[in-house]
């Protein structure tokens, strides 16, 4: 086990920059989770951290060594590849016990090490096939004993389940957590998938176009976005923004919404200003809520309702915007209702015109 | 639409069935026998000349022998150097396919995968030598291989022989075309440039290697202008070369010529028939490069 310190890491490719100046601590045996739109950085960022990719400038620390221009067999590091990268030639134990034979490990010790990632991976069964007569769960377990049995000190993946159907990657994702919790080792993983970062990692890192836009844990990211962009991106379906226009009170801060609707929300951490801002108020479906009569803040017409079961969520045109409400399964909308909207402002996050949050006190 | 592959097949072959019962079908199956029949009958003649004694081969014109004999092929193996041409065209043959099929799986894993300085200039070198045809180096060759005192040596014959361009084309594009995770992921388990290329690249295109293996050896076999150059003592001849030299000395005896000649292209013939597929593999993956 070993931890993870990239400083000033830089990546250009020509005269693109990929990657700037980064700054990130990853803790001995935490699970940290790189998350963000494709293209912006994270798989490039695991690439400088395995030694696939070199650095333009910056270091990294893998414990207590700088292993910025080490070989990546050195480094300590394995990695999970999104397409597997199992050798179609090898049956899945000679797949897993490649590393091993490279290293010139004999017969008997190989069979032990592979039998040990077989059973904890449940391979037993599959150690004579070849890659191509498993399935794409399996093939995905057999990556990750490949990993496995080199017994790292850091795991890297990079999007690892997004090959898999639904039903699947909820499955693999439990097994990646039970490994994590057995191991203990460090693990960074590349996705674009929030809910495999909210369901994994102890602390996600939103990158924003090579520079971490936030990082924190699930709760901080989902509770306490930095920004507009980490706001926005994460939560499914996403949160909603208002336009409007906020000063002072003695109470906290009132924002003045388009249509005249004003708002009272807790103080924030912001310098005093005199005068109005431009801002925008970000707040999560669950926090909106369906009112009637004096208790609607906000009235509209339903356009979309999206019927889950146990919940719904209806897209509501308003003259502030539009709103997505989360109801209750039991509560009956029809697209084309108008509906009255509550919001808990208390949970409401104000945006100012950079889109920086403006921090809960 | 169907997606199944069966039933694609399926209709397919009953689309086929229906051309082949229709007039314009008969007609093209009628031109295709006529074509195999005319590209076929030399081959044929030269079986069944190699049947016949030396008096029946310029009395007899029928389409069988009426006394069959093997008297033309144990006088070929008996009377000639037969044999040792076979270990010679063996030797050259198999030296040249081991050769050629290794050193462009070198060469094409080198330029498809490693940065080095001139790695750029080396492909285009490589595509540019495509388009000299080797004929035309042919006495440039001799001059060098005699001035190293090579002449009427197996090294004199397999060294000119070894320059493929085509096959490091086919080995280079292969390798481009695999993913880069799987030389990542080698890297990554500690393995060398050297083991990412023979434990893992080399052994993912077996079915390649054999293909251009076969269309190598059967190219190599058959090659007759630089051995005949090179190989001045009758000892030192190939089966093809040989079996022109058999011509010299029996005169007009056609059916020890054809015997001979039925002799040298047996193995060629064998690898066809039984290496079929990978053959046909062979002459499609380099078919987009030949042009």
């Amino acid at each position: 086990m070993a931890s993870v310190e990239l400083s000033q890491l830089t990546k250009r490719f020509g005269g693109l920059e990929v990657i700037s100046g980064l700054n990130l601590s990853v803790e001995d045996g935490s699970f940290c989770a790189l998350l963000g739109p494709s293209g912006f950085g994270k798989s490039t960022l695991l690439r400088m951290v395995a030694g696939l990719e070199t650095v333009t400038s910056g270091t990294v620390r893998i414990g207590d060594r700088d292993v910025t221009s080490t070989e990546p067999k050195s480094r300590g590091v394995a990695m999970v590849f999104q397409s597997y990268a199992l050798y179609p030639h090898l049956t899945v134990a000679e797949n897993i016990a490649f590393s091993l034979s490279l290293a010139g490990v004999s017969k008997a010790k190989k069979t032990e090490h592979v039998a040990r990632v077989a059973a904890m991976l449940r391979l037993e069964p599959l150690l004579e096939r070849k890659p191509a007569q498993l399935s794409g769960g399996q093939r995905q377990r057999v990556a990750i004993g490949r990993a496995l049995v080199r017994d790292p000190s850091v795991f890297l993946f990079d999007e690892p389940l997004s090959n898999l159907d639904a039903l699947l990657r909820v499955q693999m994702r439990l097994e990646l957590a039970k490994l994590h919790n057995d191991l203990k080792t460090t693990m960074i993983y590349v996705t674009h998938d929030q809910v495999e970062a909210m369901t994994l990692a102890d602390k996600i890192v939103v990158l924003d176009k090579g520079v971490i836009s936030q990082a924190g844990s699930p709760w901080e990211l989902y509770n306490r976005p930095a920004n507009r962009f980490v706001a926005g991106f994460i939560g499914s379906p996403g949160m909603n923004f208002l336009k409007g226009q906020a000063r002072h009170t003695g109470e906290g801060v009132s924002v003045t919404l388009q249509g005249g609707i004003t708002l009272t929300l807790p103080p924030r951490a912001v310098a005093a200003f005199t005068g109005e801002r431009t801002v925008e108020i970000g707040i999560r479906p669950e926090h909106v809520t369906l009112a009637s009569g004096s208790a609607a803040q906000i009235s509209g017409k339903a356009s979309v309702v999206e019927y889950l079961g146990n919940t719904s969520f209806a897209y509501v045109d308003t003259p502030q915007g539009s709103i997505i409400v989360q109801a209750d399964g039991a509560t009956r909308i029809n697209a084309g209702d108008t509906v009255g909207l509550s919001l808990t402002t208390a949970e409401a996050h104000i945006f100012d015109d950079t889109g920086q949050a403006w921090p809960h006190l | 639409m169907s997606t199944d592959p069966t039933a694609r097949d399926t209709s397919q072959s009953t689309a086929l069935s229906h051309l082949a019962r229709s007039p314009a079908g008969i007609l093209l199956t009628l031109l295709t026998l006529i074509c195999a029949a005319i590209w076929f009958f030399p081959i044929y003649w030269a079986l069944i000349t190699s049947l016949r004694s030396d008096q029946a081969t310029v009395q007899e014109f029928g389409m069988l022998p009426t006394e069959p004999t093997l008297s033309g092929y144990i006088f070929a193996i008996v009377n000639s150097e037969l044999p040792i041409w076979y270990l010679n065209s063996t030797i050259v043959s198999v030296s040249v396919t081991v050769l050629v099929v290794f050193m462009s799986a070198c060469t094409g894993f080198a330029i498809s995968q490693l940065n080095f300085p001139g790695r750029r200039v080396l492909w285009w070198t490589i595509l540019a030598s495509f388009m000299v045809p080797i004929t035309a180096l042919i006495v440039n060759h001799f001059i060098i291989i005699a001035g190293v005192d090579l002449l009427n040596t197996h090294i004199g014959m397999i060294l000119p022989m070894l320059l493929s361009p085509v096959t490091v084309i086919v080995y280079k594009q292969f390798f481009d075309g695999l993913p880069k995770e799987f030389r990542e992921a080698a890297v990554m388990d500690g393995a060398t440039e050297l083991q990412v290329f023979l434990r893992v690249f080399l052994p993912m295109n077996w079915g390649v290697t054999t293909a251009l293996s076969i269309i190598t050896f059967i190219g190599a076999w058959n090659s007759f202008l630089w051995p005949f150059l090179v190989a001045q003592d009758e000892k030192m001849m190939t089966v093809t070369v040989g079996v022109s030299a058999v011509q010299d000395a029996y005169g007009v005896a056609y059916g020890r010529v054809l015997a001979g000649a039925v002799l040298a292209s047996l193995p060629v013939a064998l690898a066809y028939l039984f290496f079929q597929r990978r053959v046909t593999q062979a002459i499609t993956l380099s078919a987009g490069i030949k042009g």
